[in-house]
């Protein structure tokens, strides 16, 4: 599931600057997440959130491809 | 937080978001050929023109320097990056920043480059090694009055020296061409991810500060690195060394995405300073163990580490066997643990680490650290294109070699070359008047940017980069390699290379970005494979089945990897201890 | 007879203004953090709570006044609401504090990048509802002095009380459920009633029954 949720948001943007892969973007005032597959699970969205609106899941949405299973 | 032991069956709450994620995949370019529904209008999208002197691209720790340096030494300086100062590529998740004290440090700086070259096998470029040991102690003084060693993100410490300077920064911006005009370096082309707009920028001097890469494996922070510099760089004529290397972190089988989870605490930790501690971190010796014995291989960081001998695999020097292996409290080196190289602090294991099997190829696609990247042409940088430099994980230095030698040598190596590039760029940038593009040619450029939103049809690139993912990833292509299975993997790539990547659809800006990582991570395969071909030895990262020895009667030489005037990729050997001419 | 109707009073008020914000957190999607956050964030749920609580404990509410003495209820009313004021007034810092003991942002940098985001009216709303409580509360402890300075004295002080409390809650919820964690459909819609039910008492008093000549206010009761 990546990046699970996001409640509470203040609108600060702070995620969708910080997110590295672009997962994250503003519908009006609220941060959504727009690109789940591409979440690389890192956190920086959730420590750079000033309110902590994030929640995070170690899944993966889409599958891993491993070198050996 | 995260509870890292949580396995229990979701929730009502979490099996809704469970659902709605899966029907997320079937709708977002995971479908492989398919109609391009683009959701903009492609012909509104507008485009920004800047000039500057010095032209920085990459927000990351060699980034802040050369911009910070080529504006103290008189240039004119802008910064583009893809993504936030101090919070995209591998910048935020190194911990461990290499210095050398001569007051606290028993040996020289000539013993400690000596010790570097034993280890790497005579892989590091001597002049780099020094370098760093050189210069490490002065950037390290210079985060230290910016913050960085008082926090865990780097975005505000990284800010203040960019904004008590003024230096124009521009994010969020992915720049997909180099600009070369009358044999000399231009500019620089790209877009916007949250605007309708293409952004070109006229400069003196460009340096990339574009970290490496890889496919974007599950595991490492690697999903914005794609080898965007080095790609761009190789199209207008650069070289480009170091792919055959291979970076060794492993991650967790449970949850193998989870790179916040798998690496403890280690990305919420504050950075710091370390000392001489050199390694022979090979990392894909637990993929050979795995080859041979079969799965799953425990191990990992505070795990109880795997005893019995494996014959065979990657060298190690003796002198370096048992440096870093586990004593109770060791981290760094020990089989299938991620190599400390990043910089976790020594000491135990990170609190809330259970042991676990551990699966390799986390960083799959990269080499190690400094290793890869632009050829540099001497000793402050410079490519073998005029005005064009490159620093951090974008130069081939071989500061550490083609293995993990020095610990924490990745940060600090980042922050002294891009300060030497800096400098550089700007002297250069001193000596040549503002280059001149005509208009007809940015349109070129930016026709060719926004060629994927344009095609009706298309490959999604999230299907294409999988497919790339299951072609490059298996341990039996990537890590331990043979010719028979590169040449297989090779003709895959390049059926990616002629009939994928011209047929990349976009139908939004973050698509238009991963179509073009997507190009860039099948150029850069490519390049690995032919790399990986040619190196008809093993040494340090790079490991041959069929070719299981060191061989320096051959081989004490780099490859460099160029475009040919026929547009096909050349290789050549760069003797060691030597310059390219 | 009039003591079981006390203790139902007081009990169906515990139900409303505690049991109710309570049950509807419980049963609500947002992630549970760490008992630290939780409880901050139920203490600033049910602060919120016990401030909309206060338009029931006050001379509007005629049946109170026929169960308990008003200066019972006044003196319920000012320590109830001094207790949710701290933690209303503190809440912008509780949010961030916990933020010390992790990695990530420092509370400080948390709690300027909050109070400045002002392209939020959210934010907006709630540092404007933020000034208004502060002012809530300093004059209703200054109220002694500043009554007599009131044209209308007692009763213009009142409508001062009560106007200023009535903005502020229009402002906070507004506030609260624009941006708040645990503000979903269910809890809003709590907040709003609860609210409105208010301000209909607190009208009703002023402009409904209109009694010129009142019977004399309790001796004390300054409520």
């Amino acid at each position: 599931m990546t990046i699970k949720s996001i409640s509470g948001c203040i609108g600060c943007e702070e995620c969708v600057k910080s997110c590295p892969c672009d997962v994250i973007r503003m519908d009006g005032n609220k941060a959504y997440i727009a690109h789940a597959a591409d979440c690389q699970i890192c956190h920086l969205c959730r420590m750079y959130c000033p309110v902590d609106a994030i929640e995070m899941a170690p899944e993966k949405s889409i599958p891993v491809i491993l070198p050996w299973g | 937080m995260t509870d890292l032991n949580d396995t229990t069956s979701p929730t009502r709450r979490e099996f809704l978001a469970l659902s709605g994620a899966t029907a997320g995949i079937a709708s977002l370019g995971m479908a492989a050929w398919a109609q391009n529904n683009v959701e903009i209008d492609v012909d509104a999208i507008t485009n920004t023109d800047h000039v500057t002197d010095v032209l920085v691209i990459g927000g990351g720790m060699a980034g802040l320097f050369a911009a910070v340096k080529a504006h103290d030494a008189g240039a004119a300086t802008m910064i583009v990056s893809k993504g936030r100062l101090g919070a995209s590529g591998l910048t935020p998740f190194g911990k461990g920043f290499f210095v050398f004290d001569p007051d606290t440090e028993s040996g020289t700086i000539d013993d400690f480059v000596d010790t570097v070259s034993r280890s790497a096998l005579g892989t590091n470029n001597p002049t780099y090694t020094r370098q760093l040991a050189v210069h490490s102690m002065a950037r390290a003084q210079e985060l230290r009055d910016w913050g960085f060693f008082d926090q865990t993100l780097a975005n505000r410490p990284f800010i203040k020296p960019i904004e008590e300077r003024n230096i124009p920064l521009l994010e969020r911006v992915v720049v997909t061409h180099l600009i070369k005009e009358d044999g000399r370096i231009a500019g620089a082309a790209g877009f916007r991810v949250d605007a309708e707009e293409t952004v070109t920028i006229r400069a003196k001097s460009v340096i990339l500060c574009t970290g490496a890469g890889g496919f974007k494996p599950s595991g490492f922070p690697l999903g914005d690195l794609t080898h965007d510099g080095t790609i761009m760089a190789y199209e207008i004529g650069a070289k480009v060394t170091g792919k055959e290397w291979n970076d060794g972190h492993s991650t967790r089988s449970v949850n193998p995405a989870a790179c916040y989870d798998n690496w403890g605490d280690m990305f919420e930790r504050v950075p710091s300073t370390n000392g001489v501690e050199v390694h022979h971190d090979l990392g894909v010796d637990i993929n050979y163990r795995a080859y041979v014995t079969g799965n799953p291989v425990s191990g990992g960081t505070g795990a109880v580490q795997p005893t019995e001998a494996v014959d065979g695999g990657p060298y190690v020097p003796e002198e370096f066997q048992n440096v870093g292996q586990p004593s109770g409290d060791g981290e760094g080196g020990a089989l299938g643990a991620p190599p400390s190289g990043e910089g976790g602090a020594p000491g135990g294991p990170p609190p809330g680490f259970a042991a676990s099997a551990n699966v390799g190829g986390a960083s799959a696609g990269m080499a190690i650290h400094k290793s890869e990247g632009l050829v540099p042409f001497d000793d402050r940088c410079a490519s073998n294109i005029a005005g064009l430099y490159a620093a951090g994980d974008a130069l081939g230095s071989h500061m550490a070699g083609g293995i993990y030698t020095q610990i924490g040598s990745s940060l600090a190596g980042s922050a002294v070359q891009g300060a030497i590039a800096g400098e550089a760029a700007a002297e250069f940038a001193d000596t040549v008047e503002t280059p001149v593009i005509s208009d007809d040619r940015l349109i070129e450029f930016t026709d060719e940017i926004l060629a994927p939103l344009r095609r009706e049809a298309g490959y999604g690139p999230a299907w294409v980069t999988q497919t790339l993912q299951g072609i490059m990833i298996p341990n039996f292509v990537l890590y331990i390699k043979k010719a028979s299975m590169m040449t297989a993997a090779l003709a895959y790539v390049e059926e990616l290379r002629d009939h994928h990547a011209p047929m990349l659809r976009a139908a939004n800006m973050h698509e238009l970005r991963l179509a073009h990582e997507t190009r860039n991570m099948i150029l850069s395969a490519e390049m690995k494979m032919r790399a990986s071909l040619m190196r008809t030895e093993s040494r340090c990262s790079h490991y041959r089945l069929d070719y299981p020895e060191v061989d320096d009667e051959n081989w004490r030489a780099w490859i460099n990897i160029y475009r040919g005037t026929d547009g096909a990729m050349q290789l050549e050997k760069q003797p060691f201890d030597t310059w390219p001419t | 007879m009039k003591l079981s109707a006390q203790k139902y009073a007081i009990i169906a008020g515990l139900f409303i203004f505690v049991g109710l914000p309570v049950l509807f957190y419980t049963l609500g999607d947002a992630p549970r953090r760490t008992v630290l956050k939780e409880a901050i964030s139920i203490a600033t749920l049910l602060a919120l709570s016990m401030m909309l609580g206060q338009f029931f404990l006050a001379r509007s509410n005629e049946t109170l006044l026929s169960l308990f003495k008003p200066p019972q209820v006044q003196k319920f009313h000012k320590y109830i609401a001094y207790s949710a004021v701290v933690v209303i007034l503190l809440h912008p810092a509780l949010i961030v504090l916990p933020r010390h003991w992790e990695g990530g942002i420092k509370p400080w940098d948390a709690f300027i990048t909050m109070i400045t985001d002002l392209g939020n009216i959210g934010i907006i709303l709630g540092i404007v509802a933020w000034c208004l409580l502060l002012m809530l509360s300093i004059t209703a402890f200054f109220r002694k002095k500043l009554i007599p300075r009131f044209k209308l004295r007692y009763r213009g002080w009142r409508y001062f009380h009560g106007g200023l409390a009535v903005t502020f809650t229009v402002l906070a919820l507004w506030h609260a459920i624009a941006l708040g964690r645990h503000t979903d459909a269910a809890m809003s819609a709590f907040f709003i009633t609860v609210a409105v039910l208010g301000f209909a008492m607190l009208a009703q008093m002023y402009w409904g029954a209109k009694t010129p000549k009142s019977k004399p206010t309790s001796k004390g009761a300054v409520t």
